[in-house]
């Protein structure tokens, strides 16, 4: 675009003059320039400049003759900047008011003027320059007169007669915008009447040549564009066009090749101007739509055999032209997709509306232009010496044509050329210019704008042709640099073909560059590409494959034995590489080709390592298969394969026997490594190598097949990463491939689920661990669990113990749930400690022993064990809670002594052991008998149900402690006792064990059996509420055959009491016993302990058992701090045991009842009076009893 | 006159690409199936523009290139179909029954319990199908 004039490329602009008075013209012309509207000014200082701008020259009549060309060349710019649309001629008010002389200057001047521009059409407009203030004008009345007589002799309307006041600055701004109004009305005035001057011709038709009506229409388009009336400048220029095409083949004066040039440059211009506007006025896809048509139109046009590059280069340009266009306009371009679908026929797509399809279709005709030159170059590459004839052509008067320009002394002439010429001309122009640069710069705009598309196999294209005109230019470094980008795509889609020929232009780069690996890399590739023999027919149409030849079979072969070649396989028969001297692989230039998961050269060799065992013992051996595939076309010898492991002692190599040693000297380090041998190394196409070998290893762990080294010649090898079979990818493209598909090993199920690594298990340790634990452990408890460990093997050495309490439930270890008590660092299980060996542990020392110990973590070395010996330490353990837990025991050691290095041999035991409570204490506290207080907490109804229990004050209750073993172990009962609190010594309460007989010595006690003890409880000081104290409970295990255990103490407390002063007593007193028939009495008690007087009604029922004498119901007064006692006289009528005539009293003021319990009131009647020895002991006895 | 047919695949791998010249311009086909790609892509990935034809396998002209005319169909299964043409006038109506005798056959071949899906098609009797519903085109379209 940059190649057009300026004037074609900018709508034209309107253009005026200014004359005289030049002091006021920079200021009008900023002004003029600043409008919204632009209008040019030409600044003529002085008149006699007007009639040389103005000048016409005089036509030659002969309109027979027929035009020179079809648009003159220079006709465009000389009315933009050479005649202006009007005149503006400045008089100073001084001079059109002054004297007769001045006066007289201004109207020649004017007279001259108008003179000079009236064959060309051109309006005028005076203004007069007001040098004073318009009041003084105004003032003088002979201004008035002089003004109008300017007027008449300037013809012109009085509206064009004009006022300046260049002093006042508001008067200025006026007047200048009176200026610009006029002059803008007036220029698009005189556009629009030449316009309809040369419209009328056009109509008229008063020409016998297409030319001119061409022209003309070209001329009526341009004076539309002047006053931007852009509907009818598109309207002209579409005419123009169109009769530009009608032209083709009428016979001229011009030789044809040079006729045809002429109209593709005319042509080219109307398009440029058409796309423009179109572009401008937004309408792109009428813009894409003409260009379309414009295109179908170009290759219409017939071509000029002698010169097709011509044509093409031609064409290159509409198109790149084109493509700059859009691109400028794209910015403001709306949304392309709308075009797409609002374009009701769908016959224009997405990349039509992009500049990159244009560019790279420019690049493409360029393209051909270049080799079309390069024949027709070679074709006349003798014919130098027409060189000098051709220095002087230059482009002559018309658009398109070129003459030769000739010097006769001082005049200059053109002389018309011969299509010889000319064609001369152009080839000689044509090798000035290095076409390659320019079409991959046109490339790399197209790529670029792919690229931002995101159409990137678009962009690939480009960058491939950008490869080839790299390529072409002998730029091998670039060549490949883009090559290497594109071809990751195809090989991601897995187009072979596409893949082929970019792998052939790396090649032969590379083969340029000198690039061994890389050459043997894209070479190794190409040989393994999924070309196969019965597609070949497909690719027979390849021509134009570049660099890498026909895609086929053969030629896979043929690069597979040129790289061979190269391996030094066959170097010392004398058919050594022949072209490629830069290549040579030497001992000092070894090369390894790694090959990962994901590089393409995985077709070239594949590795998969598959164990057949996924655990095996250290030391035994187990087997593992390797197995190779190629997809070169030719079969391959190799002399040697190293597989490499992640535990190196395990590395070991194959080597082919015949080969390996002809080649290469086995080196002293290689020697200490295994080394298999294989009667035959060679990998065929498609067909899995498979090689089988018993591998071991000493070390525990994992053993992983790292890498596969495959040795081709004394200085190639190929480094695989092993695959394992179970997870192995398709191989790329030739997964797209119908092949035959084999598995990697025999073994179908190993092909499925074969892994590159196997777990070595630990040795097996020869210790034996015991834990022993004698029944369940006792809540409170030491419990003692012996672990032993002997060595049935071997040694022990640098052993640790690792000792871990876990909770059976797994619900945490011991950490305690909120709800529950925490105490003791909340665990309910602790380890305690750790006690050394019986034997040789103690000599050692047992501070070094015990390492660590924490609640539920232990951790203790242990000295080591001789073969055959044993060791032995206690874990003591004691329990909070009742829990069940486990308890883990693991053992690691080594099993050789100061080798670090070696593996540790771990060993683990674990037992679970159950928490149990071992005695659960229980209490009851009673009323002595018959004798029963009236407590008023009794009475009167609490709804708090868990209330103390009362006791009397004063009065001595009977509190009985139980303890029963609820396990099925034995335990042995030291003492049972209550310890009372300090606060609540012995003075306000009384407790005493009871007066029974006092068991000395310890108690058995077995399972579910009860040891009962009974305790005096008198309360001394009413203070609610009592403590009455811990029971402790000392009691040991029964160690049965085992040394005595520790004696445990298990607290209990006793829950607090009421002391309570009772109000009245009620006791009845009777004999031990009665005798039938014999009368005694029955008394009934009642102590008043209130200051008040107390009623209390009594009720006697009658008992059958007996006859009674007394009253039976009546009201009785107790007096105030006094007894009432109520006797009845009582024969017993039966024997045995018989209740008592059952009495109820109410006491009236506490509204309360009592009646006796039944066994209070029970009593035993022999039939006779008994005779026993010591009958006054055992009825002591008895009595006391009754008392308590 | 149809200078080339194409099935691509999901990975826009082609699954059987032929081209009917007697010319030197196999490779250039490969390229031009190739860049069509570009454009499935994009009306595929920007449905909105295919509004009305929601359901519509065709997928109508795709780029012109300077000699060829190159079209498109797309499966259910995502399975394009190319067709490159010189003729510079085609009806579309042709091209969608081309299309439709295409996928017929297409389906047909895919169906052979002997062929691997995502595989290449291989298989000759494919191929002289293909051929003349080629040539079928090329009499229709010139009738």
């Amino acid at each position: 675009m940059e190649e057009y004039p300026d004037e074609l490329r900018n709508p034209p602009v309107a253009l005026i003059s200014l004359v005289g008075c030049p002091e006021h013209h920079p200021a009008i012309s900023s002004y003029l320039h600043s409008q919204q509207h632009p209008i040019n000014v030409l600044a003529l200082p002085d008149f006699s400049k007007v009639p040389v701008v103005l000048a016409k020259k005089v036509k030659d009549s002969g309109s027979e003759d027929p035009p020179g060309g079809i648009l003159k060349r220079d006709w465009l710019l000389k009315h933009r900047t050479k005649i202006p649309a009007l005149v503006a001629v400045l008089f100073s008010s001084l001079d059109v008011s002054g004297g007769p002389t001045q006066w007289l200057q201004v109207c020649s001047d004017l007279e001259n003027l108008k003179a000079a521009i009236r064959p060309r059409n051109v309006k005028l407009v005076v203004v007069v320059v007001l040098q004073s203030s318009s009041a003084e004008l105004h003032a003088d009345g002979n201004n008035e007169d002089r003004m109008i007589a300017l007027k008449k002799r300037a013809e012109v309307d009085s509206k064009y007669l004009l006022m300046y006041t260049p002093n006042d600055v508001s008067e200025l701004k006026q007047s200048l915008d009176r200026l610009g109004n006029v002059f803008s009305e007036l220029a698009s005035a005189h556009y629009r009447e030449e316009g309809r001057r040369i419209r009328t011709k056009v109509e008229k038709r008063g020409y016998n040549f297409p030319e001119l009506h061409m022209r003309y229409c070209f001329k009526v388009a341009i004076y539309a564009e002047f006053r931007r009336d852009w509907n009818e400048a598109l309207k002209f220029y579409e005419e123009a066009y169109r009769i530009l095409w009608q032209m083709v083949g009428t016979k001229t004066r011009l030789p044809p090749i040079q006729r045809i040039v002429e109209i593709n440059s005319v042509a080219e211009q109307l398009q440029f101007k058409i796309s423009t506007l179109l572009l401008h006025g937004g309408k792109v896809l009428d813009a894409v739509q003409w260009f379309c048509q414009h295109n179908v139109a170009c290759r219409r046009l017939v071509r000029v055999t002698e010169a097709p590059y011509l044509h093409w280069e031609w064409m290159s340009r509409q198109f790149l032209v084109f493509a700059e266009l859009l691109e400028t306009s794209s910015a403001t371009m709306q949304s392309i997709s709308s075009f797409v679908v609002g374009g009701t026929d769908r016959t224009l797509t997405e990349w039509e509306f992009r500049p990159a399809y244009y560019y790279q279709l420019a690049a493409t005709y360029l393209k051909k232009k270049q080799s079309s030159l390069e024949i027709s170059l070679s074709m006349t590459d003798n014919s130098s010496e027409a060189d000098s004839s051709i220095d002087s052509v230059v482009p002559s008067t018309y658009v398109g044509q070129f003459a030769r320009l000739l010097e006769q002394g001082d005049e200059l002439s053109m002389q018309p050329l011969s299509d010889e010429q000319y064609v001369q001309y152009t080839l000689a122009e044509g090798k000035r210019f290095q076409d390659s640069y320019e079409i991959i710069a046109l490339l790399k705009r197209a790529y670029e704008s792919y690229s931002s598309l995101k159409a990137q196999r678009m962009g690939s294209t480009c960058g491939l042709d950008i490869a080839k005109e790299y390529f072409f230019l002998n730029n091998y470094v670039n060549t490949k640099q883009v090559c290497d980008d594109i071809i990751t795509l195809y090989r991601q889609e897995g187009w072979v073909a596409l893949i082929w020929e970019v792998l052939g232009y790396l090649r032969e780069c590379s083969r340029k560059l000198g690039a061994v690996k890389s050459f043997i890399e894209y070479s190794l590739e190409m040989a393994a590409l999924p070309v196969l023999p019965d597609t070949s027919i497909t690719f027979l149409g390849f021509m134009e494959s570049g660099p890498a030849g026909l895609p086929s079979l053969q030629q896979r072969e043929h690069i597979q034995k040129e790289v061979m070649e190269l391996f030094g396989k066959d170097s010392r028969d004398g058919l050594s590489v022949e072209k490629s001297t830069d290549l040579r692989l030497t001992e000092e230039n070894p090369l390894n080709l790694e090959i990962d998961f994901v590089s393409p050269l995985r077709t070239v060799m594949l590795a998969s390592v598959a164990f057949h065992e996924q655990m095996i013992k250290p030391s035994v051996s187990t087997l593992i298969t390797l197995s190779l595939l190629s997809q070169l076309p030719l079969s391959i010898q190799i002399d040697k394969i190293d597989l490499q492991f992640n535990q190196p002692q395990c590395n070991f190599s194959i080597i082919n026997k015949e080969r390996y040693t002809s080649t290469t000297m086995i080196s002293s380090v290689q020697q200490s490594q295994r080394m298999e041998n294989a009667s035959s190394l060679v990998l065929t196409t498609n067909r899995w190598l498979r090689l089988t070998f018993e591998i071991k290893s000493e070390q525990s762990g994992k053993l992983e097949c790292v890498s596969i080294i495959v040795k081709l010649g004394p200085h190639f090898s190929i480094i695989c990463r092993a695959e394992r079979p179970a997870s192995m990818d398709d191989l790329p493209l030739w997964k797209f491939e119908d092949r035959v598909e084999t598995f990697p090993t025999k073994d179908p199920t190993l092909a499925l689920t074969g892994q590159k690594a196997t777990q070595i298990e630990e040795p097996e340790p020869l210790v034996d661990l015991a834990l022993v634990a004698t029944g369940p452990a006792l809540v409170g408890e030491s419990f003692i669990v012996p672990v032993t460990i002997s060595a049935k093997g071997h040694d022990v050495y640098s052993g640790e113990l690792k000792i871990n309490l876990v909770d059976v439930r797994g619900d945490g270890l011991f950490s305690p749930r909120e709800t529950e008590a925490s105490f003791l660092d909340g665990h309910h299980v602790e380890l305690l400690g750790i006690a050394g060996a019986e034997q040789e542990g103690k000599s050692q020392g047992s501070d070094s022993n015990i390492n660590r110990i924490q609640q539920s973590f232990g951790l203790v070395s242990i000295p080591n064990i001789k073969n055959g010996e044993t060791w032995s330490c206690e874990l003591e353990i004691k329990w909070h809670q009742p829990k069940p837990i486990m308890l883990f025991v693991s053992l690691g050691y080594s099993s050789q002594e100061k080798d670090s290095t070696s593996q540790k041999i771990n060993i683990h035991k674990s037992l679970q052991i159950e928490g149990k409570i071992a005695v659960t204490i229980n209490h009851r506290i009673m009323l002595p008998f018959r004798r029963d207080p009236l407590l008023l907490s009794m009475v009167k109804p609490f709804n708090d149900a868990d209330q103390l229990v009362s006791l009397p004050l004063g009065e001595s209750n009977v509190l009985i402690v139980s303890a029963s073993n609820c396990t099925e172990i034995p335990i042995w009962v030291e003492s049972l006792s209550i310890e009372t609190d300090f606060i609540s010594a012995s003075s306000s309460c009384c407790i005493k064990p009871g007066s029974g007989p006092e068991s000395t010595g310890s108690t058995l006690l077995v399972a579910e059996e009860e040891y009962k003890k009974v305790f005096t409880v008198k309360p001394e000081v009413d203070s609610a509420p009592l403590s009455l104290g811990i029971v402790c409970l000392r009691w040991r295990r029964d160690p049965g055959h085992h040394e005595p255990s520790t004696i445990v103490t298990t607290k209990h407390r006793l829950p607090h009491v009421n002391v309570e002063v009772p109000t009245l007593i009620v006791s009845s007193e009777c004999p031990p016993y009665a005798v039938l028939g014999d009368p005694f009495t029955y008394f009934v008690k009642i102590q008043n302990r209130t200051p008040l007087l107390q009623e209390l009604k009594v009720l006697l029922s009658d008992s059958q058992s007996f006859l009674m004498s007394g009253t039976h119901s009546g009201t009785v007064f107790v007096l105030p701090k006094s007894d009432h006692v109520l006797s009845y006289k009582v024969i017993p009528l039966s024997s045995g045991t018989q209740q008592l005539p059952k009495y109820s009293l109410t006491s009236s003021r506490y509204s309360a009842g009592f009646q006796p319990s039944s066994a209070a009131s029970t009593i035993f009647v022999f039939p006779s009076k008994p005779l026993f020895k010591g009958a006054n002991d055992r009825g002591k006895n008895l009595e006391s009893v009754a008392t308590i | 006159m149809i200078v080339c047919v194409a099935i691509v695949g999901h990975q826009n791998n082609p699954l059987y690409i032929q081209s009917f010249t007697e010319g030197d311009d196999a490779l250039k086909l490969h390229h031009v199936v190739h860049c069509s790609l570009d454009v499935v892509d994009e009306r595929v990935n920007n449905p909105k523009k295919s509004g009305p034809m929601l359901n519509e396998t065709y997928l109508g002209l795709l780029y012109p290139t300077e000699n060829y005319k190159v079209y498109g169909y797309l499966t259910n299964t995502k399975v394009k179909f190319i067709l490159v043409t010189t003729d510079l006038d085609v009806k579309d109506a042709d091209v969608r029954n081309f299309f439709r005798k295409f996928h017929a056959a297409y389906v047909d071949a895919v169906s052979n319990p002997f062929h691997v899906p995502g595989k290449k098609i291989t298989s000759k009797t494919f191929a002289e199908r293909i051929s003349t519903i080629v040539k079928a085109f090329g009499l229709s379209s010139a009738g």
